[in-house]
């Protein structure tokens, strides 16, 4: 989980370009991470001892493990809970990048600490067990975005990101949120959420993106832009804000409205009122999901 | 109770929601499908065709669903009707039951819950 936020910081620092975020993010799920990567990780050898090892292995037969140990690198019982260790998925991301040559073990571990500092985790492993680490991560890219934000707002996000791992797939990283005044609007849904927290929220698209995702989202494989496919973007915005109000609900007793999801027929979007972008990099294309808000007393 | 013999009307504005309840419904069989698009057309199809179970959005055009399920409720108490909507807030589904809905199924649509409903219907539960 949260293998985006990884990827949104490796193109924000330009350590990697959009083709090759792309290309390393439909691989990833497929990865097997390597015993170095890990132990640079676990912070139990340094990037020159990962390669030293390396280097050995491409004229002795050997394992990684066996090797490191004889260096004096790691202890037996560190290379036992190495293996054992559950490593994040975003170490999946990397190990490409390491593969392809597009980040050497240096330039990874230097990536490891700077983001590891940026955000607060003591303890990478923090990514799989605390859902602290993961609140602070998050709340780190919305900080980086200069982007006030309400505890609902907050909720509204997190929920979004994990709707569409949910609904549509995981192969995506979130772009730096920016605020806008108008968009121009193709493939365009909207739908009102109502109540103390008023916003509106829209979900826009090209078509051939749009055709992607709404196949991912109703497990359909759809051909061309037709009324199904709008159905399926306007069906995607109600679900993800009918959970909300939901968990608004649960989480402060507060209840909130949504109205029915509209088409947005007008080619260009202006808004009355502060508006956020938030543009989200499928490997088929980019989601652009935007945020009026109207009314955000919590 | 054999769901052949059935006539069910799907109330949502979603096409593709209308789709998914059919697609799900015809793993049990082939029975009569009907539609509506918002609230109003689902009053009127009810009275229109008398179904003999209902699947329901809340959040639709022109009339929501808990304002649709009273005037059906009163156009016929014995009306079977099964909310399936995104907004399932405790209030939301206490306004559903105390309309008259007979249970509610909360979307994503869960295949083998919209099935189990579907079945103790046909068994007269």
């Amino acid at each position: 989980m949260y293998t985006q936020f990884f990827g949104n910081y490796l193109l924000a620092n330009g350590y990697v370009t959009q083709e090759q975020l792309f290309s390393a993010m439909r691989r990833q799920a497929d990865k097997h991470i390597k015993l170095g990567t890990i132990a640079m990780h676990a912070g139990y050898m340094t990037a020159s001892e990962v390669d030293t090892v390396y280097i050995r292995q491409t004229h002795e037969d050997r394992k990684f493990g066996e090797l490191a140990i004889e260096e004096g690198f790691l202890s037996n019982e560190q290379t036992i809970e190495l293996l054992r260790l559950q490593v994040p998925d975003f170490l999946g991301l990397g190990q490409v990048f390491l593969d392809d040559g597009i980040l050497t073990n240096t330039e990874f571990e230097n990536i490891l600490a700077d983001y590891r500092s940026q955000n607060e985790l003591v303890d990478l492993d923090m990514l799989i067990e605390e859902p602290e680490a993961i609140t602070k991560l998050f709340e780190n890219f919305l900080i980086v975005a200069e982007t006030p934000i309400t505890h609902n707002g907050h909720m509204f996000t997190e929920l979004l990101f994990n709707n569409f791992v949910r609904f549509v797939g995981e192969d995506y990283t979130p772009i730096t949120v920016e605020e806008l005044t108008e968009f121009p609007a193709e493939c365009c849904v909207k739908q009102e959420i109502k109540g103390n927290y008023s916003i509106v929220t829209y979900l826009a698209m090209d078509e051939e993106t749009a055709i992607a995702f709404a196949s991912r989202y109703a497990e359909e494989n759809f051909e061309a832009y037709d009324e199904y496919v709008q159905a399926s973007l306007e069906d995607f915005l109600n679900l993800h804000n009918g959970l909300f109000i939901v968990n608004v609900s649960n989480d402060s007793s507060t209840e909130l409205s949504i109205g029915t999801p509209e088409h947005v027929e007008e080619p260009l979007l202006l808004f009355d009122h502060v508006t956020y972008h938030f543009p989200i990099l499928y490997t088929f294309g980019t989601v652009h999901f935007l945020i009026e808000a109207v009314k955000l007393d919590d | 109770m054999n769901i052949n013999e059935l006539t069910i009307l799907i109330c949502d504005d979603s096409i593709l929601a209308r789709k998914q309840i059919k697609d799900i419904l015809s793993t049990l069989g082939t029975p009569v499908f009907a539609e509506a698009t918002d609230g109003q057309g689902a009053v009127d199809k009810y009275k229109e065709i008398k179904p003999d179970l209902v699947f329901l959005d809340i959040v639709m055009p022109k009339k929501d669903g808990n304002a649709a399920i009273q005037e059906i409720m009163e156009f016929d108490p014995d009306a079977t009707i099964i909310i399936a909507s995104s907004v399932g807030t405790q209030s939301q589904l206490k306004s559903a039951i105390e309309a008259g809905a007979r249970d509610f199924v909360q979307k994503p649509l869960d295949k083998n819950q919209v099935l189990t409903i579907v079945n103790n219907f046909l068994e007269g539960r």
